[in-house]
């Protein structure tokens, strides 16, 4: 079992202000801390729970900056065999991009796999693309928001999708595809300092992501940035209680908790 | 989970003064005697069980062979840690402390927002000349509640004249905490980049607030030729001397709650109590557990982030029940930790819990 | 003249809300909509749609991602081609419409919440909300996009005089992935972590023998009941609904606290849940600074009208 597990570095914004500057062509994130994509925490985490379980091994691919060889580390200290790194020192926005240079850098690697795992989404663009256009460049099966594998067979897995309202579905799949992992599917474990500083040790290869960008051009351009309408305390429901738990439910259904 | 140990485990006679002071013995199970002996064998030990411990130090200031059975403790944690083998809170406090260097993960740009809400100004230490550094504490940064003890500390050293500095953001997590739950490597990285601030910015003494702080910067460090002190020291000093006058009385009978990083970690008794006694109309009573024998208040040691298996009546509503069968209408503690787990409990009993630092502001003239 | 495609927003049998989205959508960028739809019986108002086309497969397989670029192909081969195609922010609607672009290796843009028509460009949310990235399309042919839900509702306000319903055979369906049902509400273990919605009660619910009530609200509401420490200390609920530093972390859909006053031990465990409603007789409370809405009332008195409204329904 050989699984190709993507995974992204990305600036840890949930508790920050993100100032945007010049005018709006820019969001300036230098400031802030990085870290590991969440989703793809539990992707890698995932990957690693399934090589344990029926033997094979894990590989890392992280499409980013050189920094991001801080990703790959951390993988190989939960467990990954090894890390590569597709540099590309300005950051791709478009997700169909970013799918096309890993689609190329898969064929012309000639990187043998029975799946591929991504988070279902990034934190910082949050587009959710990459796995689901990946798939179908390689022409492979795809399921995303797994939330569960049941079943690993030779040609096939059967894995839990989550769906809306609380409900999940059980879809089968053909081996090889890309899942993209849901977070919640499982609890990743915790890499300690020294196990990452241990992890520094396994060679990680670097790889010109720019030999992989051949015509391939973005169709999205990056406009500018705002900022949603600004949010003060909470929107109060009504005073009477009647009306209040009526626009709640109202609310629970919008949310998509209740329908 | 096996164990190897380092720490002086084969000296132990199995005498119990550790067991005995434990706060945490009887009513949980854990008994660090017993942990001490298994350890002397190689033997099995549940790994919840070493999740109970609040690291008060009880146990090691007890030990007659300095075992420092605490410190076993913490190096059996250490192995649990290193193969990941940690509760999710416990994993979430320790990379929120990796991120952002507070356990909370809250911004580190946000660390010193508490200084708006002082009314004074403050500066960064690079800005000063005593080179008097105030360390906040990450709890203070952070809660709400806390704000207000820098920010009355501020106040005070500001209309006293006494000049200090702050970080700011480039503040870190001092990792007291950290290193007792057994995250050595995160420990050291938190240890390293605060002493290269103090460094840079050529950093003379460190004034903290908490106890915590304190505790590992004074004896984890290795900063000789640094004066780490907290703030109640400075405070009692500052009142004895006249530099800040006590004005108006506080009519009120009071407990003081000796936290264990101030008191049997670190011997500071009199201060916070000679500056209560110099308050007109303050009654001050004692816990019939106090100083050495301070009951813990069970914050500390990661248990800040972590539920133990057991549930039990906790100390602190144990302390907020003898504080009020004493008739105690404020407990004043000089800790965050102690401040917050108190206060929890004694909200249902209607006595208040303040921070010394709040009723010294009430009745200075 | 060009269309919109809206692949439906089905399951099981039912024709969701969220479509109203993708056809406001549709109406504010004045193109026409088309609906793909599978075999059977929703209730929906076809006079929305300017062509209506009934695909003759079931629901499962039209859900199926691994069969949406074929369908696609075979109406364009009968319709022309579209200007956009479009899916809500749903999870099958992002599943297929990933799925799809790659496909066509045309362009994507998903969860938009806002354009501007004239500009012909589309908000979508970065960073949790944090900022806006305003995108726009360069490509010459047709691109793919998912909807947020709730943003376009509004302008699902307009009827045509004609709907064409057309049927259309599915295309050769896809072996590679099969649908094998749904997941029975398992009886497992209650993890306030993997829950959509939490009823987080707090000091406020007052007595023992209120909690029972809860419980039921929960149930017909088909959430999850968490709390903060006090009551899981006073072990009116068991220790693992704890919520915050100390206990769990949980980042729900919607978070409905409670009689909760919002400690900062307490707001750290949830206040990355995307909506936070707090119900609270203070209206001093902390907690109302982190909520999206709140009640200012008495918890009590909300869940038992809740709970007749649930009922009545
Ligand atoms: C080490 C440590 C760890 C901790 N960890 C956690 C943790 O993990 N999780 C946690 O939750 N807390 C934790 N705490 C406790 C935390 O500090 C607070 O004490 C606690 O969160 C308060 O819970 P509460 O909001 O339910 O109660 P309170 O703060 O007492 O608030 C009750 C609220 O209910 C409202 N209310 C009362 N009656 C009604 C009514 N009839 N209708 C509507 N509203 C009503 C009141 O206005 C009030 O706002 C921890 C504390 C410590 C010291």
């Amino acid at each position: 079992m050989n699984i190709v597990v993507f995974t992204k570095r990305v600036a840890a914004a949930q508790e920050e202000e993100l100032k945007i500057v010049r005018d709006g062509e820019d969001l300036d994130i230098s400031k802030l801390p990085f870290k590991v994509n969440d989703w793809d925490n539990y992707a890698v985490e995932e990957a690693v729970k399934t090589v344990e379980k029926f033997g094979g091994q894990v590989t890392a691919i992280s499409l980013g900056d050189k920094e991001s060889d801080e990703v790959l580390r951390r993988s190989i200290a939960m467990g990954a065999k090894e890390g590569l790194l597709i540099r590309k020192d300005d950051p791709i926005f478009d997700p169909a991009v970013r799918a096309n240079v890993a689609f190329n850098f898969i064929k012309k690697h000639n990187i043998v796999f029975d799946a591929i795992f991504t988070g279902v989404q990034a934190e910082d663009d949050q587009f959710g693309v990459f796995g689901g256009y990946l798939a179908a460049l390689l022409k492979i099966p795809f399921a995303s928001m797994v939330i569960g594998i049941d079943e690993w067979k030779t040609d096939h897995v059967v894995v839990k999708r989550e769906l809306e309202g609380g409900m999940s579905e059980r879809v089968r799949i053909g081996i090889p595809c890309v899942l993209s992992i849901q977070t919640g599917i499982n609890e990743p474990r915790y890499v300690s300092i020294m196990g990452i500083r241990k992890a520094s040790q396994v060679e990680r290869k670097v790889f010109d992501g720019s030999e992989y960008m051949e015509n391939i051009r973005s169709s999205i351009e990056l406009l500018r940035w705002s900022y949603p309408p600004k949010k003060e305390g909470a929107k109060l429901l009504s005073a009477d209680i009647d009306s209040a738990c009526r626009e709640l439910l109202e609310i629970l259904k919008e949310k998509g908790v209740y329908q | 989970m096996e164990f190897t140990n380092t720490t002086k485990v084969f000296t132990c006679i199995q005498c119990g003064k550790c067991t005995g002071g434990c706060p945490e013995s009887g009513r949980t199970p854990l008994n660090v005697r017993l942990i001490v002996r298994k350890n002397q064998f190689g033997a099995q030990v549940k790994n919840s069980h070493l999740w109970y411990c609040t690291s008060c130090g009880t146990c090691t200031v007890r030990c007659p062979r300095d075992v420092k059975p605490s410190e076993v403790i913490f190096d059996m944690r250490s192995t649990l840690v290193e193969s990941g083998d940690i509760s999710t809170s416990i994993q979430k406090a320790l990379e929120n402390t990796f991120l952002q260097k507070n356990p909370w993960g809250r911004a580190r740009s946000k660390r010193a927002e508490w200084a708006e809400k002082s009314g004074v100004a403050i500066k960064h230490i690079s800005d000063t000349l005593e080179k008097r550094l105030l360390l906040s504490c990450c709890v203070h940064a952070y809660d709400p509640r806390c704000h207000v003890i820098p920010v009355n500390i501020s106040k005070l050293l500001t209309y006293s004249g006494i000049e200090f500095g702050i970080l700011g953001e480039e503040e870190c997590c001092c990792g007291n905490e950290i290193r007792r739950i057994g995250e050595k490597g995160l420990f050291e990285e938190l240890r390293e980049e605060n002493i290269s601030n103090f460094n840079r910015y050529d950093v003379r003494e460190i004034l903290t607030l908490s106890p915590h702080c304190m505790n590992t910067l004074k004896k984890e460090y290795n900063l000789p030729k640094l004066k780490v002190y907290h703030y109640t020291q400075l405070l009692w000093d500052m009142i004895r001397e006249g530099v800040v006058k006590i004005g108006k009385d506080y009519k009120k009978r009071v407990a003081y709650h000796d936290p264990c990083f101030l008191g049997k970690q670190n011997g500071i008794f009199e201060e916070p109590r000679y500056i209560l006694k110099s308050i007109e109309g303050l009654e001050l009573l004692e816990f019939s557990r106090s100083r050495e024998n301070s009951l813990c208040c069970e914050g500390g040691g990661g248990r800040m982030f972590y539920e133990v298996e057991v549930q039990y009546e906790r100390n602190a509503k144990i302390r907020v029940e003898e504080a009020y069968e004493l008739g105690v209408q404020t407990i004043v503690v000089s800790c965050p930790f102690c401040l917050m787990t108190l206060e929890e409990q004694a909200v249902e009993k209607g006595i208040e819990v303040k921070d010394i630092s709040e009723i010294l502001v009430e009745v200075l003239e | 003249m060009s269309y919109g495609l809206i692949v439906a927003d089905v399951r099981k049998g039912t024709f969701d809300e969220r479509n109203l989205d993708l056809i406001g959508f549709c109406n504010i960028l004045e193109v026409d909509a088309y609906i793909l739809l599978p075999k059977g019986d929703y209730d929906v108002d076809l006079s929305y749609f300017k062509r209506v086309i009934r695909l003759n497969m079931e629901e499962a397989d039209f859900l199926n991602p691994l069969n949406i670029g074929a369908i696609v192909e075979k109406t364009i081969e009968k319709f022309g081609r579209p200007s956009i195609i479009i899916f809500s922010s749903s999870s099958s609607g992002m599943e297929m419409a990933s799925y799809l672009a790659g496909y066509f290796n045309v362009p994507i843009i998903t969860d938009i919440n806002g354009l501007s028509k004239e500009e012909k460009v589309f908000f979508k949310s970065c960073y949790s909300e944090k900022v806006y990235a305003h995108l726009r399309l360069k490509n010459e042919g047709f691109s793919v996009l998912t909807i947020r839900s709730g943003s376009f509702k509004q302008h699902a306000n307009k009827k045509c005089e004609v709907t064409e319903t057309e049927e259309m055979d599915p295309p050769t369906l896809s072996e590679k992935r099969s649908f094998l049902g749904y997941v029975e509400e398992e009886k497992q273990e209650i993890d306030i972590t993997k829950a959509n919605f939490l009823i987080s009660i707090g000091r406020g619910v007052g007595k023992k023998e209120e909690i029972a009530g809860y419980e039921e609200l929960a149930t017909l509401l088909k959430a999850t009941l968490s709390a903060s420490r006090p009551v899981i200390d006073k072990q009116w609920l068991p220790k693992e609904r704890q919520v915050g530093t100390s206990g769990k972390t949980v980042k729900p859909k919607v978070y409905l606290a409670m009689g909760i006053s919002g400690a900062f031990q307490h707001i750290a465990g949830m206040k990355d849940s995307e909506c936070i409603i707090a119900v609270n007789k203070d209206p001093e409370a902390p907690i109302f600074q982190y909520a999206h809405y709140g009640i200012i009332g008495d918890m009590h008195k909300v869940r038992d009208k809740l709970k007749e409204l649930l009922k009545g329904l």
